[in-house]
């Protein structure tokens, strides 16, 4: 799968931008500040219905402006697909491919696969455990549409119970029957969610491992292990449990919103023990092995977007990784940096077709093509 | 807009505060009044504060009401042993225009929604308890829309009724008349697989009251 046209009205700093895109890799360069990174999420939200970043609309939309535009034409294995996205901030977020609009947005999601590598994901191992949590889900979602659905009802349900136990606290009373009614409703997605994290957390922890001895050279053994109160005890069980302490804490205090996706080198905690540099490789393995699952149940090569990847590596290993997603045939990918010398001169030795671009206030130009 | 008199603009922004109706559709209507009799705008006007002054909820089901007790749960020829749980009046009329259905209502005045404020003890469900223990009802009839906060309450209610001798059943959910199964939603054409229902003579073909 590869994207061979994008087009942009009153995303984020582009007014109107026309982008033809090589089907290997395409570079954008320029200062800070430009829209280089801009542009990569403008892919990613064509394909998740929502800018990486996971700001609201309001945020995406150009300045000044009441609505953004997003078209994207895909080729999948020959057929070209053409996916419209048109945004009114607070009003409207319409959906569309091939001229079809999506009743719900969530019927979008792993149709187009994309996996973003940007700086911020060190707080995948610096950070709690709600971003290992997003990340499962993210890559989760674009697998399978009934963990996505699972997902959803889960979350709305749990919204509600935790407003019932505000509720119960303002009002001065509280209603057993009415959280047994919650907790009967989350069992049954919550116990799926769970079910399907432990069956996809296996795989993950192995491909990780091949991935991390790739890039790193090292011979550290890494492991990612699904960590849930359920993997002991039933759903029912826990909060018919927990149903005191959440009456007093007026949340919901067990479930696999809690989950946690626990990474260790050497079997001691990443958080605590990991170098510098242990941390920069685990966090791009954390990434590709994304990627790599992504294609392997997908069975295609989804779009990789690399933000900024010169801040994890050096010239050197950039290169490597470059010629070993190449070697691997790996599909499309986006990448953007301010070095134009240094892109330049790793894009010569790998032979492989390109497109560049200068990118300067709001305004992509094409500036070279092999 | 720029109105010669304050009479006519006060009586265009009391139209203009009733949902769906806009200030160029007010004055349409006010010019429209100005045209009629005294009399008639002013039997329109009494029709008005009458309904507004006198209109209230029958004691027994929660429905709108001229009396005490409403058409419905007055009338000697409706089936006391069933009993349809809807969220709002609208729902009874929408029930009552099907002319299939000849039990009694219940409405709740809502639906479980904490998010939004409500909590079981904002609903009319103890008045509904209260009619089951009453032991004249066979049936409970949850019409209420298939949403979660709908399946919350449904839930709620049926373990509010459990230990009373009185069926509870929903109305189905599954594919629209008339529709395709083509372009129905996967949710909705998995659920009416699942709660798929005996195949009875002639039920398939549709009855001279729907052409």
């Amino acid at each position: 799968m590869h994207l061979t046209q994008l087009k942009l009205t009153n995303f984020k700093n582009y007014v109107w931008q026309e982008i033809a895109c090589s089907p290997q890799i395409n570079c954008f360069l320029g200062l800070n500040g430009m829209g280089k990174t801009n542009l990569l999420d403008a892919v990613y939200y064509a394909c998740m219905t929502r800018s990486h970043t996971g700001v609201t609309d309001v945020h995406v939309v150009r300045h000044g402006a009441d609505f953004f535009r997003i078209e994207a034409h895909f080729q999948i294995e020959g057929k070209s697909e053409k996916v419209v996205a048109k945004v009114i901030p607070r009003k409207s977020k319409v959906f569309e491919c091939n001229e079809l609009v999506y009743n719900k947005l969530s019927d979008h999601i792993g149709a187009f696969p994309v996996v973003m590598i940007a700086p911020g994901d060190t707080e995948m191992v610096t950070d709690g455990s709600e971003v290992r949590r997003r990340f499962l889900d993210n890559t989760l979602s674009q697998i399978d549409r009934s963990y996505l659905n699972a997902l959803l009802l889960y979350n709305k349900v749990l919204q509600q119970r935790n407003a019932a136990l505000k509720q119960f606290a303002e009002q001065r009373q509280f209603n057993a029957g009415l959280l047994e009614v919650y907790n009967a409703q989350l069992i049954a997605p919550g116990t799926l969610i769970a079910d399907k994290r432990r069956a996809f957390a296996d795989t993950f922890g192995e491909v990780l491992q091949q991935v991390y001895a790739t890039i790193s050279g090292g011979h550290e053994v890494v492991d990612s292990q699904y960590e849930s109160k359920l993997n002991d005890r039933p759903l029912a069980a826990l909060l018919a449990e927990a149903t005191e302490k959440d009456r007093l804490l007026q949340r919901t205090t067990v479930g696999i919103h809690r989950d946690d996706l626990a990474l260790t080198l050497d079997g001691r905690s990443v958080k605590q023990f990991a170098s510098q540099g242990q941390l920069k490789s685990l966090v791009l393995a954390l990434k590709l092995a994304q990627y790599e699952m992504l294609r392997r149940e997908k069975n295609m090569r989804p779009l990789l977007l690399l933000d900024d990847i010169f801040d994890k590596l050096d010239k050197n290993r950039v290169q490597q990784l470059l010629e070993l997603l190449l070697q691997q045939s790996f599909g499309q990918i986006f990448i953007t940096d301010t070095d134009e010398q240094r892109v330049r001169e790793i894009l010569s030795k790998l032979d492989t077709p390109f497109h560049l671009y200068h990118v300067e206030a709001g305004v992509a130009t094409l500036a070279h093509t092999a | 807009m720029n109105f010669s008199s304050k009479l006519i603009e006060e009586a265009v922004q009391a139209f203009a505060s009733l949902p769906g109706i806009g200030k160029k559709t007010a004055l349409r209507l006010v010019l429209h009044l100005v045209n009629q009799p005294t009399e008639q705008v002013e039997q329109f006007a009494e029709a008005l504060t009458r309904m507004r002054q006198r209109i209230q909820f029958c004691e027994t089901c929660h429905n709108l009401s001229d009396t005490p007790l409403c058409t419905i749960c007055a009338n000697p020829h409706r089936d006391r042993s069933v009993v349809c749980v809807v969220e709002s009046i609208r729902d009874v009329m929408a029930i009552e225009d099907t002319a299939q259905y000849r039990g009694l209502y219940h409405v709740l005045g809502g639906i479980i929604s904490p998010i939004e404020g409500i909590g079981p003890g904002d609903l009319n469900i103890d008045t509904l308890v209260q009619r089951v223990q009453q032991g004249e009802i066979r049936e409970i009839i949850m019409a209420v829309n298939p949403t979660i906060e709908g399946d919350t309450t449904i839930f709620y209610l049926s373990k509010k009724l459990k230990d009373f001798d009185v069926k509870v059943s929903t109305i189905a959910r599954g594919v629209a008349f008339g529709g395709e199964l083509e372009y129905a939603d996967e949710l909705t054409l998995g659920r009416s697989i699942v709660a798929r229902v005996p195949y009875q003579t002639g039920e398939g073909l549709r009855g001279r009251e729907e052409f």
